[in-house]
């Protein structure tokens, strides 16, 4: 909740122009998709205006926040110079660009090895976490927004469900098939996957003298509380209506509403804001094997090539633009910046610096 | 029960280079293994001077601002974190920026890590593993009054200067009396350095009793006689 | 005969050493400990106090014992680190007797049974003296005291020596003759009140680093810090004095100290004259050794040994610590009575704040040297050739004079009479002599010529590789005992685990040996604490006298200074207060000291000096510190340190691979070039074995007095390694990092 207040705090303390602009067209659009998409709200289910509100609000603070974020200077660098590479005519003459997106997006979204390195139990958990909600997500938001209804099909001699998708029929199953069970059921299913994902996450955020260390409340057991809350009540509405004859569902549907509303609402401020920023490491990936190619930077002390030159120009670039000035006093012209200098050669320099002011004596 | 953060300060002159801070250091349970504290060898073919460096904690870190993915945080006790695992994206900008060269980029977790004053010590009442371990004191956690009493000779002071920049940190470091700011003035000390020739030699124009190799010995002693019979080749060089 | 049956690399593969760096549990999920058990690091005589953190019989991790007084949590990498060895993957962990073809693993009842019966047969054969033991000080009181004891008794040879012969007996020595009594006389708290500390021959920083606090304490309040030391060490850089003399020439450099104190009058007139014997034919001996006299012989300029004077003349407290540096030499003796003529010429010793003391360097180097370890001792430090320290003892072990043997050999010359073929058998603990011995390729052969080599080891070390029978003992966090700290300290080591696999306590596998040799009535043992309670009664009345000490008042007060002759006594932190020494005069015995050359000095053939001594890295021979990971990569192997302006005359480049050459033996290591050491001296740490060691070059040549080999001085000359040799030592170095399986 603290973080809550400060961020409410920061936004009406530097409410970002720009970002509100964008914010606002982002949820006009979705806006106006939703009734498109419904055919003018024909399909849109009434009962689900509660998700539609929360989702507006979502889609409005995501993209105001990762607006204001694009706006920092060394976030800036790093989408222009991530597209820029993307599109360099020259990575797509040998295909190379394709190459290095489909591996970036292999590694580190799809498979995040990543995160296996950190520990086989974390990787566990949040791919379970991870694929449950993207299921959840590519199933809920197209139903809450009317995109996609279903109507009846054939009656006899088997029958059947037409997935309606804008209005348009795209796709007619079998009302006791396993593809219509795992339509009906996918939800469920992210459920089953969410909460032993929120299990595993959560035993070792208890057990974990590391993580114990380091973890807040606020920040690292809020989303997780929130999406287990979500994937319980969504598997108790299943077992009310599937083996209680509906047995509470009232109550339980408004709950689980609520769990959902609450988390969407908290989407573009804590942590799983994670999910929008994430795909940023993909531009990192281009700089990086892109840049690999490049000329080095080489430390003036060590003589060590520690970092692709482009990158250290670019962040002395940056640095003015945050108004840090860590350019040379008293040398020739080309004396570097010190940020130009390898980290151990700062390191070496400062020891020395030490014996300077201390004239090589001690006590 | 609320803990009282102490004071970190770091005496460069009593470090041994013996790194038993960064044998402690790797083993908390938030980095295993990997230690967070550098101790440099400052110019080993001339002193067996070793430099050990921390996080010292800005008071506007230059890690944070840099960091393109808002990863970095500072508490409410002036500490910085290592970058949040599920932002940071392992770009190099925090590594390349900081002015003390602190933060380490672990490739295979996507991960900054750094020191971070051992947060799950220093939380729980307790000194960093660095400064309990330290046989020197050149790390070492206390409150201010009873370092300035324990350590007349000295001054805690937690100024930078780098070119144009003022740093103010959260760590102190212990300097003499007469000083009030840690100058790094980097292009009086590069001269002679390693680096680009033409920069190396027109900076030992500049400055010729500065930089590396660092000042003459007093002593000038004979090499004894002898010693040079069958003075050898280059021919006959081989390394590791 | 005991040769090695596999190649070196062989032995390397199987039993390492290998690097670790894994804890037991693995990185990932480190348990919160059952206990955090208070115990002591194995790896100096500072003997900091540490918690092992333990969980179910694993020791996982550790934690700084604040609250011990001493070193407060502090410790140096090696503690940190230590207990990576506990469940390192080369541990031993059941009896192997040679084969044709390595080693092979046995039951204890067949490897006991085949050590009892060579040894009687030995014995039988060539008489009870041709089968001697040696030992070593990184063992517990206890455990030296039984070692001792089972020498004399269950094994009935005179024959018994220990590895301080080549650390700690100088500075004993020096001790005995000028106080009586052998133990550093003040405790370190003394330090930080002093207005001088002087550091002769000891690389405090590297060697004993945890002390340099003290040091540093007693410089925050202003004192003065000389060093004397051939190298610019971490603490030597930060000397306001740094007297870099040659190798071996510290005598004459304390000698023309002395000569200026005099010269200024900074003698304190009552002490000398009512306290010390030997005054005026100490003075006498000094007149001519000027500053100038010295400068000459240590290669140094005299106006800093008269500024030193000056600092240390004067002084109104001070303390003076020496070490290895002054003492691996055969004028080791010499020299620690030339450095307490000093302290004893200023009369500050027995105050607050004036202090004097060596620094020991093993674990229980202190402790260890005290209780019967050596050729020539009796429990409480008692002479072994005094009839009524004879008669004492004898009277604790219950025996007749005449099954108590007399003095044995020392350790150089032990290995000496076995090179001769005299003894034919040994019994090895806790010592890895082909390591730390002096001229290691003659060690080699000794080793190779012997008819029956039982080694007691927790590691396979290069000298166990030599061994018939090795038998798998214990680490020091895996028994209860007590371990003497260089300040005197009696401090408590708790066993956190109990030894892995099938691996035993040495008591144990001593004990067993006994009562195998048919000797058990004199071993009624089952704990250690039954040994210290024995070796109370046995030390009472002696110099190190620990009657008053039990394990719960050590434990209760975090420690006790011995003497401590009644219970309730409080133990004695600072010796010598009334004035008085433990020589039966009671008055400070002052030596004459005349300089005389080392046994080697550079000549046209071997114009360099070569010195050797420790890194902060690793622990004596390495059988420890060589399998830990984080100290391998610190420092994995042997350099050779040299001068620019010498390397620069010879030609010879930084990181280049070079052989130095002495009589005995080369060594192919890099080329470390740096400013740190004088022009005409090059520098090998000792570290490693076989065509590594440091020690294939050093001279066998001994004290007269404390037969300490000259480690610290030989002529040597260095070359360009050939391709051959360049080949060999990158493969010695690759192997210094072979990882182990995990």
């Amino acid at each position: 909740m603290k973080e809550l207040t400060r961020l409410s705090k920061m936004f009406a303390e530097q409410l970002h122009w720009g970002a509100l602009a964008k914010a606002t067209i982002a949820t006009a659009l979705l806006g106006v998709t939703i009734i498109l998409g419904s055919r003018n709200l024909a399909n849109f289910d009434a009962a689900l205006i509660g998700y539609t509100f929360a989702s507006l609000f979502a889609a409005f603070g995501i993209v105001y926040r990762y607006s204001v974020w694009l706006t920092k200077p060394p976030t800036r660098m790093y989408w222009r110079r991530g597209w820029q590479l993307f599109l360099s005519p020259r990575l797509w003459k040998n295909l190379r660009s394709p190459r290095i997106l489909a591996e970036a997006v292999v590694r580190k979204i799809v498979v995040q090895d990543f995160v296996w390195h950190r520990s086989p139990e974390r990787w566990a958990g949040h791919m379970l976490i991870a694929a449950g909600c993207v299921l959840a997500a590519l199933v809920t938001f197209p139903l809450v927004f009317g995109w996609v209804h279903f109507t009846q099909g054939a009656i006899t001699p088997e029958p059947t469900y037409i997935i309606q998708v804008f209005g348009f029929g795209v796709r007619e199953i079998a009302l006791h098939g396993l593809e219509s069970w795992f339509t009906f059921h996918a939800l469920i299913v992210a459920s089953v996957l969410v909460i032993p994902g929120v299990m595993i996450v959560m035993y070792r955020r208890m057990l974990d003298t590391g993580a114990v260390a380091v973890q807040r409340f606020s920040r690292d057991f809020l989303p997780l509380i929130l999406l287990f809350a979500v994937a319980f009540t969504g598997l108790l509405l299943w077992v009310s209506y599937e083996f209680l004859e509906g047995y509470f569902y009232t109550a339980l549907a408004q709950l689980h509403a609520w769990t959902v509303i609450g988390t969407l609402i908290y989407l573009p401020f804590g942590k799983l804001f994670h999910i929008f920023q994430r795909p940023a490491t993909l531009g990192i990936a281009y700089y990086k094997s892109h840049l690999s190619e490049l000329e080095p930077a080489c430390c003036p002390l060590t003589g060590e090539e520690y970092a692709p030159a482009v990158q250290t120009k670019d962040l002395t670039e940056v640095l003015h633009e945050l108004d840090f000035d860590y350019s040379a006093v008293g040398g020739p012209p080309e004396t570097p910046p010190w940020n130009e200098i390898s980290p151990a050669g700062k390191r070496m320099l400062i020891g020395r610096a030490h014996s300077k002011i201390r004239n090589d004596r001690f006590d | 029960m609320t803990v009282v953060f102490k004071e970190f300060f770091i005496d460069f002159q009593r470090c041994i280079g013996c790194e038993a801070c960064a044998a402690g250091c790797a083993e908390c349970h938030t980095h295993r293994g990997y230690p967070m504290v550098q101790v440099d060898k400052v110019d080993p073919a001339m002193s067996p001077q070793t430099s050990p460096m921390v996080c010292m904690h800005c008071k506007v870190p230059t890690c944070a601002l840099s960091c393109p993915a808002d990863a970095i945080k500072v508490d409410e006790n002036g500490i910085v974190h290592s970058s949040l695992k599920p932002r940071c994206i392992a770009c190099r900008n925090c590594e390349l920026a900081c002015p003390f060269g602190v933060p380490m980029i672990r490739e295979d977790i996507q991960q900054m890590q750094k020191c971070d004053m051992c947060f799950d010590r220093t939380a729980a009442g307790k000194k960093p593993m660095c400064c309990t371990v330290c046989p020197t004191g050149a790390l070492h956690y206390n409150t201010m009054e009873n370092m300035l009493a324990a350590r007349p000779h000295s001054k805690p002071i937690n100024k930078w200067q780098f070119g144009n920049q003022i740093v103010e940190t959260r760590l102190w470091v212990m300097v003499p009396h007469d000083v009030d700011i840690m100058v790094v003035d980097w292009p009086e000390l590069l001269a002679g350095a390693a680096g680009p020739i033409e920069l190396a030699v027109k900076l030992k124009e500049r400055f010729p009793l500065q930089g590396f190799p660092g000042p003459q010995p007093t002593r000038d002693e004979p090499v004894p006689v002898g010693a040079g019979v069958g003075s050898f080749s280059d021919t006959e060089a081989e390394y590791l | 005969m005991a040769r090695p049956s596999m190649s070196v690399d062989d032995y390397v593969e199987k039993y390492g050493p290998h690097i670790s760096d894994l804890p037991v549990t693995g990185w990932n999920s480190k348990p919160e400990p059952d206990a955090l058990v208070e115990t002591h690091c194995c790896f100096c005589g500072m003997q900091c106090g540490i918690k092992l953190a333990v969980k179910d019989n694993k020791v996982i991790g550790f934690e700084p014992w604040e609250e011990f007084p001493f070193n407060e949590g502090r410790l140096c990498p090696k503690g940190v680190k230590r207990y990576m060895q506990t469940h390192h993957p080369d541990r031993i962990l059941d009896p192997l007797i040679r084969t044709e073809t390595g080693f092979r693993k046995a039951s204890w009842d067949e490897a006991l049974d085949l050590v009892v019966s060579k040894i009687r047969a030995i014995q039988e054969k060539s008489g009870k003296h041709a089968f001697g033991m040696m030992s070593g000080v990184s063992l517990s009181n206890e455990k030296s005291y039984l070692v001792g004891k089972f020498a004399r008794l269950a094994l009935q040879t005179r024959n018994l020596d220990y590895n301080g012969r080549f650390c700690m007996v100088s500075a004993g020595g020096g001790n005995k003759k000028a106080f009586g009594i052998d133990r550093a006389a003040n405790t370190w708290s003394d330090i930080p009140l002093a207005s001088v500390v002087f550091l002769a021959g000891t690389n405090v920083s590297e060697c004993f680093p945890t002390l340099t606090h003290y040091i540093w304490q007693a410089r925050d309040r202003g004192a003065k810090l000389i060093v004397v030391d051939p190298r610019v060490t971490p603490i030597a850089r930060t000397a306001d004095y740094h007297l870099q003399i040659r190798p071996g020439t510290d005598s004459a450099l304390n000698q023309a100290l002395l000569h200026e104190l005099i010269r200024n009058d900074w003698v304190d007139h009552d002490f000398v004259t009512q306290h010390c014997k030997g005054w005026e034919e100490l003075k006498a001996s000094v007149e001519k050794c000027t500053p100038e006299w010295a400068a000459e012989i240590c290669g140094i300029t005299p106006i800093i040994i008269r500024e030193v004077a000056a600092v240390w003349g004067p002084a109104k407290t001070s303390f003076l610590m020496h070490a290895r540096g002054v003492e691996q030499q055969i004028k080791g003796v010499e020299n620690v009575l030339s450095l307490i003529n000093l302290v004893l010429t200023t009369g500050r010793i027995g105050r607050p704040g004036c202090g004097y003391g060596t620094i020991t360097g093993q674990g229980n180097g202190q402790g260890g040297r005290e209780h019967g370890h050596k050729c020539d001792q009796l429990p409480g430090n008692r002479d072994i050739e005094n009839p009524e320290h004879r008669a004492y003892i004898c009277k604790v072990w219950g025996i007749d004079d005449s099954e108590l043997p007399h003095k044995g050999l020392t350790a150089v010359e032990m290995f000496e009479a076995i090179h001769e073929g005299e003894i034919k058998g040994l019994l090895n603990i806790c010592c890895n002599p082909l390591v730390s011995h002096p001229d290691t390729n003659y060690l080699r052969e000794t080793l190779e010529g012997m008819e029956f080599f039982c080694v007691i080891d927790f590691f396979m070390s290069e000298t166990a590789r030599y061994a018939d029978v090795v038998l798998p003992g214990s680490l020091h966090e895996e028994e209860e005992g007590t371990a003497t700290s260089a300040e005197a300290r009696i401090c408590r080591l708790r066993a956190a685990i109990s030894p892995p696999g099938n691996a035993r306590r040495d008591t144990d596998i001593l004990l067993e040996i006994a009562r195998r040799l048919g000797r058990e009535k004199y071993f009624p043992y089952s704990e250690p604490h039954e040994i210290f309670e024995e070796l109370r009664v046995a030390s009472k009345g002696g110099t190190a006298d620990y009657y008053g000490v039990t394990y719960e008042r050590i434990e209760k007060e975090m420690g006790v200074f011995w003497p401590c002759p009644e219970i309730g006594h409080p133990g004695t932190p600072r010796l010598f207060e009334d004035k008085k020494s433990y020589q039966p005069d009671g008055l400070f015995h002052m030596h004459v000291t005349a300089y005389r050359p080392s046994f080697e000095v550079p000549d046209d053939e071997y114009p360099l000096y070569y010195t050797t001594g420790r890194s902060v890295f690793h622990y004596l021979s390495g059988t420890q510190t060589r399998r830990i990971k984080f100290l391998v990569d610190n420092f994995p192997g042997p350099v050779c340190e040299m001068h620019p302006k010498l390397a620069a005359k010879m030609g010879l480049k930084h990181r280049q691979l070079v052989t130095v050459e002495t009589r005995r033996g080369a060594i192919s290591i890099p080329l470390d070039v740096t400013e740190t050491i004088r022009p005409d001296t090059v520098f090998v740490p000792y570290h490693w074995a076989e065509k590594l060691a440091a020690n294939q070059l050093t001279v066998r040549a001994l004290d007269p007095v404390s037969k300490m080999p000259e480690f610290k001085v030989a002529a040597c000359r260095v070359r360009p390694a050939t391709p051959e040799e360049s080949v060999r030592l990158r493969k010695d170095y690759a192997a210094l990092k072979q990882e182990a399986d995990a």
